[in-house]
């Protein structure tokens, strides 16, 4: 009877986006990747506006 | 039964369940944005643990505090915060305009992450990036504002300019109030001023713009002066104007009005002539439609839970029912609550009484006071009057729906009547007896 709830846009771009990020985490720190703040930057910006924007679309669908 | 039984239980338990499922900010029990009292609400664990291990991620490592202003991020405020919590964000934002600044500063992010990442392969100066940055989100909350935000976000955006009409009928807590739709818009526009201020400093256009937009200034002023006459007196036109329309249509209203209704009357007054009672009937049936016209529809309205209006009523149907006028004066006026709707009834029986059996010579006359502490009615009429103690015990139009019915309410009836000096029914009840 249950129907199968569909996931949450932002929450799933969300974890995904953080997964990415942790796992380029992981490799600057195991040392495949020797990772900068110039270098770092982007890449955190670009996460967090990922995940404003979905956050954001899925908001506005759901008040509409 | 026990199914039933046990269903105000379910329902009690479930917001308290759902809060505990759902994985809300709780900033009312929180130190900075509740995000720890929100998780160890949901993760049935003491905050203060979540806080220590926040305070020593971030110490250790900064990952604690990108963490904390992530779930900030993300998580919403628990339901019984988010009025309260919206005041920090402000009204500037609202409901639908969150959802706006949310995709405004991530088009931002994105678009600097991007020219962040081209700056390592091709360098360019901050006088693009940031301009670009500021002028991307400053265009996607415009556009998400204007456009992008569905009907609720459109319709209060249209709402926000004067010349488009809104819809009445659309429900409240479907559109952001105004003051936040121009906010918005404001921030918007500031945002992308502020990026070509930026760009025209970094590039050292700035003093050239600003001879510019001065030389702009001083012609638009110039041109102010020039217009100004002719744009008040235009102004005042419109407004004559708009004051001649609606007095025209306040007299068409009018003149409908007293076609339908006064005029009918007089031609109905014309074809019954000869029946004075009829007449009078309908010249006082005319008199309260008219003043209830005056009115207004909100009187009208109101006086459905009024104490005097309730009682005029009661008069007016047996007026029209009986044809005996009926004149009613009341004094003060009271919501109606239960006994002031028993003291109604019972007078309404009284009236009853009064036109059945006082005849039409006299019309019945009907005192009310209603003040803070009592209600009182008084029905008279100056029939042949009767002796109450001569009643027969089967009648119980006076004992029952008058007497009985008062002394339930915790009121008391009098009748004081005598054969040929007319009858006075006296009720009263104190507000709040029962």
């Amino acid at each position: 009877m249950n129907q199968p709830s569909r996931p949450d846009g932002a929450s799933l771009t969300a974890g995904i986006v953080l997964v990415l990020f942790g796992a380029v985490l992981l490799l600057d720190r195991t040392g495949t990747l020797d990772l900068t703040f110039r270098e770092m930057a982007p890449i955190a910006f670009g996460a967090v506006g990922a995940i404003l924007v979905a956050s954001g679309l899925s908001r506005g669908r759901r008040e509409r | 039964m026990q199914d039933m039984a046990a269903t105000p239980d379910r329902r009690a338990g479930a917001p308290l369940r759902e809060l505990r499922r759902e994985l809300r900010r709780d900033p009312e029990h929180g130190m900075v944005a509740g995000v720890c009292a929100g998780l160890g609400r949901h993760l049935d664990i003491d905050p203060l643990l979540l806080r220590i291990a926040f305070a020593a991620t971030t110490l250790a490592s900064g990952v604690g505090l990108v963490a904390y202003l992530l779930a900030w991020m993300l998580l919403p405020a628990g339901e019984s915060t988010s009025a309260t919590r919206a005041g920090a964000f402000g009204d500037a934002v609202g409901r639908t305009g969150r959802a706006a600044v949310e995709v405004a500063f991530g088009v931002g992010f994105l678009l600097l992450s991007v020219l962040l990442a081209l700056r390592e392969l091709l360098p360019f100066s901050d006088a693009l990036t940031w301009p670009l940055v500021l002028v991307a989100a400053g265009g996607a909350l415009i556009w998400r504002q204007s456009v992008g935000g569905g009907p609720a976000a459109t319709e209060a955006a249209a709402g926000a300019l004067p010349s488009v009409a809104r819809d009445p009928a659309q429900p409240s807590a479907a559109r952001d109030s105004r003051p936040a739709v121009i906010s918005r818009i404001g921030i918007g526009v500031t945002l992308v001023v502020a990026a070509a201020i930026v760009f025209l400093q970094f590039t050292g256009a700035l003093a050239a713009a600003t001879d510019v937009a001065l030389a702009a200034l001083v012609v638009a002023i110039a041109l102010v002066v020039i217009f100004a006459p002719w744009f008040v007196r235009l102004l005042t036109s419109l407004s004559v104007e708009r004051a001649e329309r609606i007095r025209s249509q306040e007299r068409a209203e009018v003149a409908a009005h007293l076609h339908d209704s006064v005029l009918q009357t007089l031609a109905l007054v014309q074809k019954r002539a000869g029946d004075p009672r009829e007449v009078a009937a309908l010249a006082r049936r005319q008199e309260r439609e008219l003043r209830s016209w005056l009115g207004g529809s909100q009187a009208r309205a109101d006086g459905k839970h009024r104490f005097a209006a309730a009682l005029q009523a009661a008069a007016d149907e047996i007026e029209q029912a009986h044809g005996v006028a009926v004149d009613v004066v009341a004094v003060g006026d009271a919501p109606l609550d239960r006994d002031g709707a028993a003291l109604v009834a019972a007078a309404r029986e009284a009236m009853l009484n009064a036109a059945k059996f006082a005849g039409d010579e006299a019309p019945v006359a009907v005192y009310a006071e209603a003040g803070p502490e009592r209600l009182q009615v008084f029905v008279r009429d100056r029939g042949p009057g009767f002796d109450s103690a001569a009643v027969p015990a089967d009648r119980r139009g006076v004992r029952e729906s008058i007497v009985g019915r008062m002394e339930r309410h915790g009121g008391r009836a009098a009748i004081h009547a005598s054969p040929g000096g007319g009858t006075e029914v006296e009720l009263v009840i104190e507000r709040g007896a029962t």
